[in-house]
């Protein structure tokens, strides 16, 4: 359950819940995560409650790079489970920004496992302005 | 032990009991108000992010496991799965706040659940949360 995945790289974690569940590994706009069997409930399938997390990181991070920096928080996420994903599976994303406004910036991305999206989700940021 | 955790309601039993609920909690089920099935966890330091307020994705954890408990005992099943879950982040959380959610069942068929929930600090509202379950 160890290293980072051909060409990725760790990204350096700031918020202590993050960095309470992470490891997180990006290469350019993609992100990579390794389920470990802590981040799975009892039924030995990766929590909602860690792959919501995973969303709220990942499109954070995309919205961090794409306002130049701006720091922003989370108005509302929506996610769809589409299928379990387990301990030792390497789950990836490409957040993708559907429209930036002044304000808002909005989000969506598909979280794969080998190809096959386990989980879809879509999100409203609101922009905080910078300094 | 963190003090926080000694300001939880009366009556908070820990459903924490393993898994990545034992890791990003404790969380805690709280007595019944009616067909209201309620739940709390304190805020500690490793659920904040680096703004100083809870992190979403603790919120968003807390939301699911509440919301997976009650299909769980709404429909008898053994496991619920989640199959959607829609939350707006309507204010934030502290440390040292006791977070409780209230959630309620809109319509339960013989194969779904579906919920609605608010996650209070105090009076005040931080999440609102809706949901579909699957009934395994």
């Amino acid at each position: 359950m160890s290293g980072a995945p051909q060409g990725f790289s760790e990204i350096k974690l700031i918020d202590p819940f993050e960095i309470h569940t992470g490891p997180v590994w990006r290469k350019d706009g993609t992100y990579a995560f390794r389920v470990a069997e802590h981040h799975c409930n009892m039924r030995g399938v990766v929590h909602g409650g860690m792959l919501m997390t995973l969303a709220d990181m990942t499109l954070g991070g995309a919205v961090w790079d794409a306002t130049d920096r701006e720091p922003s928080v989370t108005l509302n996420m929506q996610t769809q489970f589409l299928k379990p994903a387990k301990a030792g599976d390497l789950i990836e994303v490409t957040p993708e920004l559907t429209r930036r406004t002044r304000g808002f910036v909005f989000m969506r991305g598909d979280f794969k496992v080998g190809g096959e999206t386990v989980m879809t989700v879509q999100s409203v940021w609101k922009l905080l302005g910078k300094d | 032990m963190d003090t926080a955790l000694n300001r939880l309601p009366e009556g908070a039993e820990d459903i924490s009991t393993g898994g990545f609920n034992r890791f990003a909690g404790p969380f805690y089920r709280l007595p019944d108000e009616g067909a209201v099935r309620r739940f709390a966890f304190a805020a500690l330091e490793k659920h904040m992010n680096g703004a100083g307020t809870v992190h979403g994705g603790l919120l968003m954890t807390f939301a699911d496991i509440a919301m997976s408990r009650t299909s769980r005992l709404a429909s008898g099943a053994k496991s619920c799965s989640t199959v959607s879950l829609n939350c707006d982040f309507v204010g934030p959380g502290r440390l040292g706040d006791i977070v409780e959610i209230r959630v309620s069942v809109s319509r339960q068929t013989r194969t779904l659940v579906f919920l609605t929930a608010v996650v209070f600090c105090g009076e005040r509202v931080v999440m609102n949360a809706s949901g579909l379950w699957r009934i395994a």
